[in-house]
């Protein structure tokens, strides 16, 4: 019973996911339909049309291993390793060096306005 | 009949690895043992060493792809648990977010441009941190190639989940807000997957943050794609 109630607690997120696309596709939209449903279902939450102690228990098994469904699109990456070899090469030093540069960019502009907030409270 | 044994294996097999990994993570918790990053590689090893083709192991692989939707709906729980938090720092993370996305716009165009690439380098790359779906979108208007994106998306995704925490404790940065804000902005959902173990904070953080950085990043990309 206890799977049988987490396998439709995760069904929950495929039919947002699916009305999502449904949305995106009919309004022709650049926001994948994923993020629509995610936001739809935020908003259910919000609004307290669906509890979040109805859904909770499945999704939070999902959100412990998310990691292990994003192994076969990383996996994708060994159709490239001939452009690697090369000079292509360059362009994962260039993805690192940049990733790096928005993680510590975005993270000291935050972290500098988070205590000018802080201060100015006091 | 046999393509569904040998989805079944692949799976099996992903999964397994994927168990072991998180054992490892476990005793021994470093960069290099995070597990997307020590299953991926053992998989690519093993395909590599076997001889096993990217088209055999994806047939059990795109069954996982199917949950990668799902996935990013499932985020708005931790959004939900952490509204009241998040709306209490609206001003910063917004502003930290537009900083982080513009940050990856604009090094990864001048980049390519630096090392001398051709032009369709720089529309592949512009659009790196943001989730793979958005990202082959803008890539796709720009006139990059798409599947070379999914691969800038996921290496932006893992060496950010990888290194993220180092670099923040580098730069002193130890509020859960501008931690989570900063792995969401650069590494989307497998960031955020990363900073989730941390607390439901930062994953909360960084779930609003890959969301909204897609969203600037599709207006941003194409702006300095054709200034730059």
């Amino acid at each position: 019973m206890k799977y049988f109630i987490m396998i439709l607690q995760i069904s929950i997120l495929f039919l947002f996911n699916f009305i999502g696309q449904l949305i995106q596709d009919y309004f022709s939209l650049s926001i994948p339909g994923s993020l629509i449903g995610m936001l739809l279902l935020f908003s259910m939450l919000m609004l307290k049309i669906i509890p979040l102690e109805s859904i909770q228990g499945g999704i939070d098994i999902l959100l412990r291993d998310i990691p292990f469904f994003f192994i076969p699109v990383s996996v994708g990456v060994i159709q490239y390793l001939s452009f690697f070899y090369g000079k292509g090469a360059f362009t994962i030093l260039l993805v690192i060096v940049s990733t790096f540069l928005v993680i510590s960019i975005s993270g000291i502009v935050t972290n500098f306005i988070l205590k000018k907030e802080e201060k100015s409270y006091e | 009949m046999n393509n569904v044994i040998t989805g079944i294996i692949a799976v099996a097999a992903t999964f397994l690895l994927y168990r072991g990994s998180k054992r490892i993570y476990m005793y021994k918790p470093s960069s290099f043992t995070l597990p997307i990053f020590l299953s991926t590689s053992s998989i690519v090893i093993l395909m590599l060493l076997t001889g096993i083709s990217y088209e055999t192991y994806m047939i059990g692989g795109r069954w996982l792809d199917f949950f990668l939707g799902p996935i990013v709906v499932s985020l708005a729980v931790p959004l939900y648990r952490e509204i009241k938090l998040i709306k209490k720092y609206a001003g910063a993370i917004t502003i930290g977010i537009f900083a982080g996305s513009l940050t990856g716009v604009i090094t990864g165009i001048a980049g390519a441009k630096l090392f001398g690439f051709e032009r369709w380098v720089s529309e592949t790359i512009a659009s790196k941190s943001v989730t793979a779906p958005i990202a082959i979108r803008i890539t796709e208007t720009a006139g990059g190639n798409i599947s070379l994106t999914a691969v800038f998306v996921t290496i932006a995704g893992i060496s950010g989940a990888m290194f993220g925490p180092v670099i923040l404790k580098m730069c002193r940065i130890h509020h859960p807000v501008a931690k989570g804000l900063s792995i969401g902005t650069a590494s989307h959902a497998i960031g955020t997957a990363k900073v989730l173990e941390n607390s439901q904070m930062e994953g909360a953080v960084s779930a609003l943050s890959m969301t909204v950085s897609a969203v600037i990043v599709s207006f941003l990309a194409p702006i300095f794609l054709s200034i730059m």
